[in-house]
């Protein structure tokens, strides 16, 4: 929020709460500047500036359609591919290259750019992996790991959920046009916002940082949610399993940007979370250490270093044994 | 870690590997026709000159450099690619500030949003406005709110410093929300 002078356009432009406020994104900052410009009157011409350039125009895309594309791509792949036989006779076969290409053609699985048929896009993450996905049409998604997540290629407001994911859905506000995210549990429709979406341990639990949205049950019934509004849902079960208020976001959200946050867990509780997210088991020595309390922050994608700052933070040993987590209370030594 | 498939096709392609290549295109080819098609005004020269560009990007990928994010080492080639063809054709043999006059983006009525966002442009004939504007302004608009570019990206394509096309895009908003409100006086 607010807090120093804004004497220059750059200082409007780069001030997120400012660029919220243009976009009437957060009713928070929405309030806070429309008071702000009625007690700085003399900074209007400069605030409305401001505002049309981060507003700007908005173009009609007139790019050469799919089809057309498409066929130039064929002409082209057909030049490319003459030019790589025409390459290869002058070389001798070189194992190392077929390697690197395979090896390639691996990391396309790997890191989930490949289509199962022309029109799915499939997006999947391996254990310890995070994703940072910007769709087609602007909305971002950050997939967690062990996750997966597809969509026809028509239709990217449509999308498939297995496992967490926090999306960021870009308001369409000349179509109205909604953004449906569907599990096995529910469909969440979506018109701009925030909020993450977690379906692992047979339940899909929605957490909403901001914005609205509105949850559609297997079972039937739909509810409206509101910002740090929290609700976990089974379909199996047909119940409602948990709903809450005001959450801290920073519990739920906290693995998007590389982290996962304990506020004052049991051991045991916190290395589940470890276990979820890189794919590993882990087994307590003593009872002792499972009814440690621990907070603070680990990463997920370097088990090294999430394994050391536990270890120093609640005083455990942890050895890797055979992809296995040995964790013992560091006194028993 | 936000540019990884970015990273990774690059890492691909410059491995030979086709599938990674076709990404490429099929993700840039539209963008980029469309800026061509800008520049130079002609249907024929732009999509010559966009395949000749990819074959160049191809054959000489093993020359490229990592890049964490494609979109603006293609724009800025292409556009460099582009504006060699239009100067041989054109046979001018002074190259000085060629790049400025080359360049005239203008902008039809029909590829404006009728619903604009900001309540200044709402309703108003924008593409007539923005056809006034300055070359370089245009091009920077352009590529900001028609590419979607960041600032950091149209400075290496326009091939300036930072400071500048933020300044080229205020002036060019300011140049606008004047010829606007000169229009209103003039309705009113």
């Amino acid at each position: 929020m607010a807090k120093k002078n804004y004497n220059t356009i750059e200082d409007f432009l780069l001030d997120e709460s400012f660029n919220n406020w243009s976009k009437e994104n957060r009713l928070t900052d929405v309030d806070f500047w429309d008071e702000w410009i009625a007690y700085n009157p003399e900074k209007k011409e400069l605030v409305n500036e401001a505002k049309d350039i981060i507003l700007g125009i908005q173009f009609k895309h007139t790019e050469p359609n799919k089809e057309k594309t498409n066929a130039d791509w064929a002409v082209l792949e057909n030049i490319l591919k003459a030019k790589n036989i025409e390459e290869q006779k002058k070389q001798a076969p070189n194992y190392f290259r077929f390697i690197g290409i395979a090896a390639s053609i691996l990391l396309l699985v790997t890191l989930g750019i490949y289509t199962l048929n022309p029109t799915k896009v499939v997006y999947k993450t391996a254990f310890g992996e995070v994703l940072n996905l910007k769709l087609k049409d602007g909305s971002l998604v950050t997939l967690n790991s062990n996750s997966s997540m597809y969509y026809y290629e028509n239709n990217n407001r449509k999308v498939w959920l297995t496992g967490e994911a926090f999306f960021e859905v870009d308001k369409k506000e000349t179509t109205n046009a909604k953004f449906w995210v569907i599990t096995d549990d529910l469909k969440i429709e979506v018109y701009g916002t925030s909020f993450n979406v977690d379906t692992k341990h047979e339940k899909t639990a929605v957490f909403l940082e901001e914005g609205r949205i509105w949850l559609a049950l297997k079972n039937g019934t739909t509810k409206k949610m509101i910002p740090g509004n929290y609700l976990s849902y089974s379909a199996k079960e047909n119940t409602v399993l948990d709903e809450k208020n005001n959450l801290n976001s920073h519990l739920k959200t906290s693995w998007k940007n590389g982290s996962i946050t304990f506020d004052k867990l049991f051991l045991k509780d916190a290395i589940k979370k470890i276990e979820e997210t890189y794919g590993i088991k882990a087994a307590f020595k003593d009872e002792e250490s499972k009814y440690k309390i621990i907070t603070g922050a680990v990463p997920i994608t370097n088990l090294d270093i999430c394994l050391k700052a536990i270890e120093k933070s609640v005083s455990v040993h942890i050895e890797k044994v055979n992809n296995q987590l040995i964790i013992k209370n560091r006194t028993e030594n | 870690m936000k540019k990884l498939s970015d990273e990774f096709v690059w890492k691909a392609l410059k491995e030979g590997d086709l599938k990674a290549f076709s990404i490429l295109y099929k993700t840039y080819q539209p963008r980029l026709y469309n800026y061509g098609l800008k520049i130079s005004g002609n249907i024929p020269v732009t999509e010559d000159t966009l395949q000749d560009f990819f074959i160049y990007v191809y054959e000489h990928r093993e020359n490229l450099s990592d890049l964490d994010s494609i979109a603006p080492y293609l724009f800025s080639s292409y556009r460099r690619h582009l504006i060699r063809t239009l100067k041989k054709r054109s046979k001018i043999v002074s190259f000085d500030e060629m790049d400025v006059k080359i360049i005239d983006i203008q902008f039809t009525p029909e590829e404006i949003m009728t619903h604009q966002e900001s309540e200044t442009f709402k309703d108003k004939n924008i593409s007539i406005l923005l056809n006034k504007l300055p070359k370089r302004q245009k091009e920077a608009i352009y590529l900001k709110y028609y590419s979607g570019l960041n600032t950091n990206d149209i400075a290496n394509i326009m091939e300036v410093n930072y400071q500048s096309v933020a300044n080229t895009i205020h002036k060019a908003i300011k140049n606008l929300r004047e010829e606007v409100s000169i229009l209103e006086l003039l309705n009113s």
